[in-house]
């Protein structure tokens, strides 16, 4: 919502047609003759060889898959294989005008598009360069087994490299180039420009967003590939991403070097199928896919069909769309048709295609017709082809036996190290800047009107007097979280920051007031309302090497974003063998007064992921502390942040809220208020009803309380409550979040593990009810009260000297409750 | 289809019940009658004979264990026979017998604690478990404070106190076993009495001459006749007693707070020890009994007792309107027994003295008396009463005549 640009009624209320222009469909017309004059005869040969080593790679695969043995080769791969063959033309035209810089990212059907990359990488690659890529990776280790005995140059070693390095892969081994942990369906390759291919349908439709956004903001060279199937555009991140990719503000709003386009081609490889399923005619109602570049922007996107069954139509399309991306009106729109003659996997029975089809594609086999072209117009005879195809066949058997070799090629050694995935899970580094660099930014910090404002407040709740500080002058929690923020925004020349009313607004809860102020368009942005493709792109940002902050306005539209938190942000960081980091920080607003949509605590659902970290601070000082924690790792954390207390001020850390810098370690429990006879662990909000209930405990009943705020829920140290433990006997635990599979649940569980010797009474969780969350004015009847907690120790822990429970507590109902579900 | 063997309902308000021994083990061979197990409640004990012909399948609960009433103890079927489906369904009618009117109350009194030991299994936490085992105390026993009457450390804390006291007092070895349910009956009992009432005791003797005549004639037809009716000193004093009950209506009588209940005939409540401790049944309706009825009535009463067998609603405190305690066996010259509330007196009856006494006429000889000390409510009769009382017992055993 700029107010640089007025939307004029009188303007857009005037009667018009919104006119299409026209979408190319195959409109490559050149003969091989025509392109005499662009391709030599090398290159003609190696674009004949580049899809012979996929075609022969594939074949060798379905081959293992279907007949455990490839030329005599035995191996069994029960491990996933989605071939592409029938694709290569389009994976060898797409990469044959990529350079190292230019990254692409792939499906679960990519090994193909890996390859092409590859052998285009290598191509493009002097000999020194290409063997320090070989030699550094993993320390030479996959280098050391192609290098033995070998011969010849250093490109062919490279050529070995590749396919040793994606088999390995593909085969699960440590030699792979993602350690075996990426497999079949992630595998990449970072020097290259291989950026992961996603075993999800659509995955790569945001991330290669946030890609494009990272050569954009950080001003490097390249442009990215989205290579997904035509199915994938009925995916939600898909769309979500394209028009992230299109939105106008790239044009308009932001400026100087930044202003134009994403540099972006969302090249669907459309094979007209997504599985079973057929595009064109049964699930979807585009017809010829490109079309849908005429609904996002006027250029449409620059959409156009290519017959991906001629490498030279596709090489052709992507030389002229990436001059259009070099001229900033990225992005574009690529329908590169082709087929797929194996199956989806190697089960597929084709169930859905007839014989027929399959046939009258075969009969155009681009292979088959290209290298027919080739003898025709004299540029090859066909003994040449035949020997590019057997000369691949003898080193494919080579790589394979290498592959597979257990001594050469070994897993990951578990059963010496049980623990050597989970030391892969996180990156836990500790980096000022992803890079160095000057930070774009619009005034020096101190003239920052937030930041003199926040120069005025107090930072400790009570004044000198002792007496309370008001509202306004307060030092609030949402100063913290942008005093952590803004200071990283001047310490880190990548770090960017979007979500939906970011910029102008500050944020829906005004953490971010201030920052509009001091930071150009390309570091702080609006969103479109695309829950998905905000985490979505950070996690591409990420990926290639930026610091991001993204924001989801409440936690309630995580479910939004479920695949990007759940499958893609936790898992990359592993899934690449450490490869690459993910310094990602999503910042999640829990909300309250708001109704069932926009009232829930849904942190155990990211703490249940493996490969995210997750805090849940609850005062302005752990919420600075903790911020700038996570801005200063290169891991992805979750950040909860409770709309109850964005306005508290700080009551527990002596002199209040430092000015300067300070970082407070993740996992680390925080004792807010020290007691002997019972613990009250937190988590969130609640914080602030269990110190009632301490007082009343306290007052009424003699029982001191001692309260243990959660403040990170992964990584977790259990030492400090298991001490509380040991002292007190006795647990109760609370959050705003249901409480059935809460977090509080897991907690409670281990609790019981480490501590149960010294235990009194079962650890007892008061969690929200398990309804939806009902209006303001119900809301005390929903989350936990103090009221709630009393009755629970009452009733549950140790009987409390004439205390009245008003909520049920009782093991009846307890099971009841559970019978019913709620 | 096996039959499941369930533990009786002994009496309205008995909820569980021990199993004390198994007579016959798993895959035993059962003919319905027979004797499976012995049981008690928290009042007598029982024996439980086999509902039907078979083998013994599966036994659910070992001895020791206290069970639910009602609820399946053990199977008994043909051999092979499954018994898993009658355990499961067994199962799920317990969890719905705990949903009425439980769930419903919206607002609850302070969890209700009940002794640790009620289930079969003690509820302690752990850490109170771990204390115990410190502090060398065993929880068994032990009343617990916490939810569902969990033994909590502070329970542990209080038992460790007081064991400390004890020990400062004798550094002997102890053992600890843990109360039967008769015993926390007759505590709990007997406790009560004196917590809550005015009792105190008046002593008096009796020439007991004309009895022990006639104690002499009952013996010397036994050993005429072994099938003549053996007739005790006691069973004379409880009709001496039965009589001077029925002229002192006040003293037949239970005192119930608020008022006085005279009852117009005398059930007779007589104490009997048996190996689980002191019961007292009650011989309802004596008033009308002749000396031969009253006789046959207390033995069987009595024998019940022994056995176990006795009808549960017959050992209730309230059964009987007045009581006789008797310990001239045991050469008890005066005791002061302790009333069963709610009756209002208890006789009890000492040991035989021979005491100097005027014969008449101015010789002396030794005459032998029998010592009867009468414990009274001082609530619901006055010592004026009381004494007249006794003293009519003692006229009745002086004018004795069989």
């Amino acid at each position: 919502m700029p107010k640089s640009q007025n939307i004029n009624p009188k303007v857009v209320r005037k009667p018009k047609f919104i006119e299409f222009g026209k979408i190319p469909v195959n409109q490559y017309n050149k003969t091989i003759d025509d392109e005499k004059k662009s391709f030599s005869k090398d290159d003609f040969l190696r674009i004949y060889h580049d899809m012979v080593v996929i075609r022969e790679f594939e074949t060798m695969l379905n081959l293992i898959k279907t007949t455990n043995e490839y030329n005599g080769i035995p191996y069994n791969h029960p491990g996933p294989a989605h071939l592409s063959i029938g694709q290569e033309a389009s994976a060898v035209g797409m990469a044959y005008n990529l350079d190292v810089n230019d990254f692409i990212f792939g499906s679960h059907r990519s090994h193909g598009e890996i390859l092409a990359k590859g052998l285009s990488a290598i191509h493009k690659l002097d000999d020194d360069s290409l063997y320090t890529v070989m030699k550094e990776y993993f320390g030479g280790t996959a280098l050391k087994v192609v290098e033995k005995g070998f011969s010849g140059s250093v490109r062919e070693l490279a050529r070995n490299f590749l396919l040793y390095g994606a088999l390995a892969e593909i085969f699960a081994r440590e030699n792979g180039f993602n350690k075996g942990l990426g497999g079949s369906m992630h595998a990449f390759f970072t020097p290259f420009g291989i950026y992961p291919n996603n075993a999800i349908v659509g995955g790569s439709g945001d991330i290669s967003v946030g890609a494009a956004l990272y050569k954009k903001i950080n001003r490097k060279p390249g442009i990215i590939v989205c290579n997904i199937g035509d199915a994938s555009m009925g995916c939600g991140p898909v769309w979500e991403g394209i028009c992230f990719a299109t939105m106008d503000q790239y044009k308009t709003l932001w400026s100087g070097e930044y202003k134009g386009g994403l540099p972006l081609i969302f090249n669907f490889m459309n094979n007209l199928y997504g599985m079973g399923g057929q595009t064109m005619g049964e699930t979807m109602g585009y017809e010829i896919l490109a079309r849908v570049g005429a609904g996002v922007n006027p250029e449409s996107m620059h959409a156009e069909r290519v017959d991906g069954y001629n490498p030279l139509a596709v090489i052709d399309a992507f030389k002229r769309k990436k001059q259009l991306i070099e001229e900033k009106k990225g992005p574009v729109l690529l329908d590169t048709l082709t087929y797929r003659i194996s199956g989806h996997s190697p089960s597929d029975a084709s169930s859905y295609r007839s014989k027929e089809e399959i046939e009258a594609w075969q009969q155009e086999d681009s292979i088959l017709s290209f290298g027919k072209s080739l003898v025709t117009a004299g540029i090859a005879g066909q003994d040449q082809l035949d020997e590019i195809t057997s000369e691949t066949r003898e080193t494919l058997k080579e790589m394979l036996k290498l592959s597979i070799d257990d001594n050469i090629s070994p897993r990951l050694d578990l059963s010496s190290d049980p623990d050597v995935i989970g030391k892969m899970m996180f990156s836990n580094s500790s980096v000022d800047r992803m890079e160095e660099g000057t930070p774009d930014v619009l005034m020096p910090l101190e003239e920052n009107p937030r930041v003199k404002s926040i120069k005025t407040k107090e930072r400790f709740y009570l004044d000198k007097e002792g007496k309370p500080v008001s509202k306004a002058r307060i030092f609030q929690f949402r100063d913290a979280i942008f005093e952590a923020v803004i200071d990283r925004f001047y310490k880190d020349p990548t770090l960017a920051a979007w979500g939906e009313e970011n910029r102008d607004w500050g944020g829906a809860f005004a953490v971010y007031r201030g920052l509009t102020e001091a930071l150009p368009y390309h570091r702080l942005f609006n969103s479109p309302i695309s829950e998905g493709a905000i985490v979505g792109t950070a996690i591409g940002y990420g990926m290639c090497g930026g610091r991001v902050i993204a924001e989801i306005m409440y936690c309630d539209f995580l479910g939004r974003s479920g695949d990007e938190v759940f499958n893609q942000l936790p898992k990359w960081q592993a899934m690449s063998g450490n490869i690459i980091k993910m310094p990602v920080v999503l910042r999640v607003s829990v909300g309250s007064k708001y109704g069932a949509q926009h009232s829930q605590d849904w942190t155990a659902l990211t703490a249940h992921i493996p490969g995210l970290k997750v805090v849940f601070p609850a005062t302005p000082y752990d919420a600075k502390g903790l911020m700038n924690k996570a801005l200063q790792g290169t891991d992805p954390v979750v950040f909860f942040e409770s709309q109850r207390i964005y306005d508290i001020g700080e009551m527990f850390h002596e002199g209040g809220v430092p000015e300067a810098y300070y970082e407070i370690p993740f996992g680390e429990p925080d004792i807010k208020r020290k007691g002997d006879d019972i613990t009250i662990l937190t988590i969130g909000a609640t914080l602030y009803p269990a110190l009632k209930v301490a007082d009343t405990l306290k007052e009424k009943y003699g029982l001191s309380a001692e309260i243990i705020d959660a403040r990170s829920l992964v990584p977790f140290n259990y030492e400090p409550v298991i001490e509380s433990i040991k002292k007190t006997g006795r647990i109760v635990l609370t959050s705003d979040a249901s409480s059935r599979g809460s977090f509080l649940k897991e907690i409670a569980q281990t609790i019981t593990e480490l501590a149960f010797d010294h235990l009194d009474a079962p650890p007892v969780v008061v969690g929200s009810r398990n309804w939806i969350t009902p209006a303001y004015e119900m809301e005390e009847y929903f989350f936990p009260q103090p009221g709630w907690i009393l009755d629970a120790i009452n009733e549950k822990i140790i009987p409390l000297k004439g205390h009245q429970s008003k909520t049920d507590f009782s093991d009846e109902k307890l099971i009841q409750l559970n019978r019913e579900g709620v | 289809m096996a039959t499941a063997v369930l533990m009786p309902k002994q009496g309205q308000s008995v909820e569980t019940c021990i199993i004390t021994q198994w007579f016959k083990k798993k895959g035993d061979k059962v003919t319905a009658g027979e004797i499976l197990f012995s049981y008690e409640t928290d009042k007598a004990a029982f024996d439980l004979e086999a509902p039907a012909d078979g083998t013994l399948l599966e036994i659910f609960y070992p001895e020791g264990a206290e069970v639910p009433v009602l609820v399946n103890v053990a199977m008994i079927g043909n051999a092979g026979e499954a018994v898993e489906a009658v355990k499961a369904v067994e199962a799920v009618e317990a969890v719905k017998a705990v949903e009425p009117a439980e769930a419903v109350k919206a607002v609850k009194e302070v969890a209700k604690s009940k002794p640790a030991e009620e289930n079969k299994r003690i509820r302690i936490s752990p850490r109170a478990r771990k204390m115990a085992e410190g502090r060398g105390i065993d929880p068994a026993g032990l009343y617990g404070s916490g939810p569902n009457g969990r033994i909590i450390v502070a329970d542990i804390a209080n038992a460790a106190a007081a064991s400390v006291k004890t020990a400062a007092h004798d550094g002997q070895e102890f053992s600890d076993k843990p109360l039967s349910n008769v015993r926390k009956l007759i505590a709990r009992s007997m406790h009560a009495s004196l917590q809550n009432s005015a009792q105190l005791t008046h002593h008096m003797s009796a020439d007991v001459r004309k009895l022990l005549e006639a104690r002499q004639k009952i013996k010397s037809n036994l050993e005429k006749d072994k099938k003549q009716q053996d007739i005790t000193l006691n069973d004379m004093i409880c009709w001496c007693v039965i009589r001077a009950l029925e002229k002192f209506p006040e003293m037949n009588s239970h005192y119930l707070d608020d008022k006085i209940r005279t009852f117009g005939k005398v059930h007779l409540g007589f104490a009997v020890d048996t190996p689980r401790g002191l019961m007292v049944p009650a011989v309802k309706n004596a008033s009308g009994m002749d000396l031969a009825i009253l006789s046959k009535e207390l033995k069987s009463a009595a024998d019940a007792c022994k056995k176990g067998s006795i009808n549960p609603e017959l050992i209730q405190s309230s059964a009987a309107s007045f009581t006789v305690s008797n310990l001239g066996n045991y050469g008890v010259e005066l005791f002061t027994p302790v009333i069963n509330l709610p009756q209002a007196g208890i006789l009890g009856v000492c040991t035989i003295i021979n005491r100097p006494a005027s014969l008449g006429n101015g010789i002396f000889g030794f005459v032998p008396y029998i010592g009867l000390s009468l414990t009274y409510d001082h609530r619901a009769v006055d010592g004026g009463p009381a004494t007249l009382f006794l003293r009519e017992i003692k006229e009745q055993i002086e004018k004795f005549s069989y």
